[in-house]
């Protein structure tokens, strides 16, 4: 049987394999939380870290732009009492606090189908990704022709080209699919995995969360 | 060793029918019919009853066959087929075109385990097999009609190659190629695929099939597609591929608590699969041939800007229309070429792109001389030309084709539609098809189609302006 392995864990895991993140902690209380975002530097972000919750957004799960100790204190009390009372059966990991990430939303995702084996997906993140289905696919591995034309069949590819709030860096995304798919070519116990969202900007990707599911 | 025995399997010097017969209700009859209607080489037809079939002397069995036999068409009973490969082994023959069914594709199970016996029967003699549970193959650069139907020998050869896992889809295909003047090298389905299977007949045409300019593929599923798609990818640029995929499904894994797995629909993943391997994805059996045709008859564009020319307004307007949508554009004209055009047409129609060339109906050199002025245009890297028959312009195709004889061959893509009623302009539609860069289809709807294809034909070689189509 298999394992999941979810948002901090996931995201410490990629940033030890050389792929570049926002700093991330787990936070199991409130004061944890506040002592984490003090370490970060404000503004953070706090998510809900739960095996049950796949669409954090519509679960409310997410809280960004917290400004201060108390913004975080009083978020995370908000964000566990609402999930707690609403979601009894569910499991609660505990919250995830978060440098703030800024950019364009891309989600980079890979699956194992049974014919093809692995295949990676690129596509627009965020909330995109449900709503319009902007994602292209690749078999594992890519050469950097797939990664570039993988953009370049997105529908979006002119607002990702020239978003109107600074540019961004479509050569690192580039390379993050071509680094993505070398890590999963030498990682074949990886099954499935989202990486949603990444933040895009001129600085570079940031992996901003990520599931990971293993053999 | 494989490609070898494939090259003789198709272009035989001799070739045994096992189960020829008389009766017009077996197999073995219409193999037969096919044969004899075509074939060059000697014919052996087996038979255990020993008399004449369709003309020819049988003989009891494969051994009695004085001398080698390279093809074996067997359509014995499924029961009886071990036994047949066994005594086509002993023989040394070099391929084998196995129309028999009752093996993978049946219900019974018995059906799969009768399959491996015969692959290890095969693999015990090297045989290639193309088949169980095949119509056979058409080789028309060879004249070879290794199929039940005789009507395929009626094709036109050319650089058409056509592998289809389905042989329902090679008679639709082989028909309307038929009809519609499509040239082909070769018509074959690969049936339940025993130890012949796409990535080795890709193999065969791209490196020993001169004759095959383009490949179509007909994919309903393949257990293990990457086998195809990386003989696709090491092959990229040389002949185009192009691959009409049936049994899509766009849903992804519902059940899967990943975007990715959610998203990731069957049909999604072949397209991004076809891409990377260089293969052209079409989506109808119409335009997978359309498309071959086009690649077999016309040079690649260098770009994605259109002229077109009509005999008539409306059908032009239509044509332009098309464009846009599958990733075309309309050119525009340089002041020389607008110059030439006003020369050769009278200002009592639009001039500019797309050109109503109605005003020279009775003129069909000056209709040739406008399409080449167009073609010599910079801007310009293909054109849709058209004319629709009336009673007054009955000469203008038979002029165009007197004027074309002293006309070079184009360097760019021209995809014609010419419609008269049957009978009429037949004649010389035929004299201008697939000649001199020229293709004819039946609308101008499927000319764009196919002038877009020619164009991606040519970007995924190159690597460049993959994206535009797409959005």
């Amino acid at each position: 049987m298999g394992s999941l392995m979810l948002s901090v864990d996931a995201v410490s895991f990629l940033e030890k394999e050389g792929f570049p993140v926002l700093t991330s902690f787990l936070a199991a209380g409130e004061d944890e939380a506040a002592v984490r975002a003090g370490e970060i530097g404000f503004p953070v972000t706090l998510k809900l870290s739960s095996p049950d919750v796949v669409h954090k957004t519509e679960a409310g799960g997410i809280r960004v732009s917290l400004r201060d100790a108390a913004e975080v204190r009083q978020a995370f009390r908000e964000m566990v009492g609402a999930f707690t009372s609403d979601n009894p059966e569910k499991r609660l990991d505990g919250v995830m606090v978060q440098q703030q990430g800024s950019g364009t939303e891309v989600i980079v995702g890979m699956l194992t189908d049974p014919q093809f084996g692995p295949v990676l997906m690129c596509g627009l993140g965020g909330i995109f990704v449900e709503a319009v289905k902007d994602v292209s696919f690749r078999l594992i591995p890519i050469e950097p022709r797939d990664a570039r034309e993988m953009l370049e069949e997105l529908k979006g590819y002119d607002m990702l080209k020239s978003p109107r709030s600074g540019s961004i860096d479509i050569a690192a995304v580039e390379e993050f699919l071509l680094g993505i798919s070398t890590f999963l070519e030498h990682h074949p116990e990886v099954r499935e995995m989202d990486l949603n969202p990444l933040f895009v900007s001129s600085r570079g990707v940031r992996i901003c969360d990520a599931r990971i599911k293993t053999d | 060793m494989m490609v070898e025995k494939l090259g003789r399997l198709f272009s035989p010097g001799s070739v045994a029918v096992i189960g020829a017969s008389n009766s017009f209700d077996k197999l073995g009859y219409h193999v037969m019919k096919s044969l004899v209607g075509n074939y060059r080489g000697r014919i052996f037809p087996v038979n255990p009853k020993g008399e004449k079939v369709w003309g020819l002397l049988s003989y009891a069995s494969l051994e009695e066959i004085p001398g080698g036999v390279d093809l074996a068409v067997i359509a014995v009973p499924a029961g009886m087929v071990a036994g047949t490969l066994h005594a086509c082994g002993r023989k040394g023959v070099s391929g084998v075109v196995l129309i028999t069914a009752g093996f993978k594709e049946i219900e019974d199970p018995g059906g799969a385990s009768l399959e491996e016996e015969i692959r290890d029967i095969a693999g015990k003699y090297g045989l290639p097999i193309i088949g169980p549970n095949t119509f056979g193959f058409v080789n028309l650069s060879s004249d070879v009609n290794a199929s039940f139907t005789s009507e395929f020998s009626r094709m036109e050869k050319g650089g058409v190659a056509l592998v289809s896992q389905s042989g329902g889809i090679c008679h639709l295909c082989g028909f309307l190629a038929i009809e519609q003047r499509v040239a082909m090298s070769k018509l074959m389905s690969l049936g339940n695929r025993c130890n012949v299977d796409f990535p080795d007949l890709l193999t065969y045409l791209m490196d020993e099939d001169d004759s095959t300019r383009v490949i179509a593929l007909y994919i309903e599923g393949l257990d293990e597609p990457r086998k195809l798609l990386d003989a696709a990818r090491s092959a990229r640029g040389r002949k185009p591929i192009i691959a009409l995929k049936a049994g899509k499904s766009e849903k992804g894994d519902s059940a899967s608590r990943f975007h990715t797995g959610s998203l990731a629909g069957n049909q999604a993943i072949w397209k991004g699969a076809f891409r990377q391997a260089g293969i052209l994805e079409v989506v109808t059996a119409e335009e997978l041939l359309d498309t071959a045709k086009a690649i077999d008859s016309c040079p690649l564009p260098q770009g994605s800007r259109v002229a077109v020319l009509s005999g008539q307004a409306g059908p032009g307007m239509i044509a332009s229309d098309a464009l846009e949508p599958c990733g075309l554009s309309l050119s525009r004209f340089s002041e020389k070429t607008q110059r030439r055009i006003n020369e050769l047409l009278p200002p009592i129609a639009i001039r500019t792109n797309p050109v109503d060339m109605g005003p020279a109906w009775y003129n069909p050199g000056n209709i040739i001389e406008i399409l080449r002025a167009v073609l010599d245009d910079e801007g310009t890297d293909g054109v849709i030309f058209l004319a629709m028959y009336a009673s007054a312009n009955l000469k203008l195709a038979e002029g165009m084709v007197e004027y074309m004889e002293a006309v070079d061959p184009f360097k760019k893509p021209v995809i014609a539609c010419f419609t008269a009623p049957p009978g009429i302009w037949d004649g010389p539609i035929g004299e201008l098809d697939r000649k001199k860069g020229i293709a004819i289809l039946p609308t101008p709807e499927r000319a764009a189609k196919a002038m877009a294809n020619l164009w991606k034909v040519r970007a995924m070689a190159n690597g460049k302006e993959v994206r535009i189509w797409d959005r």
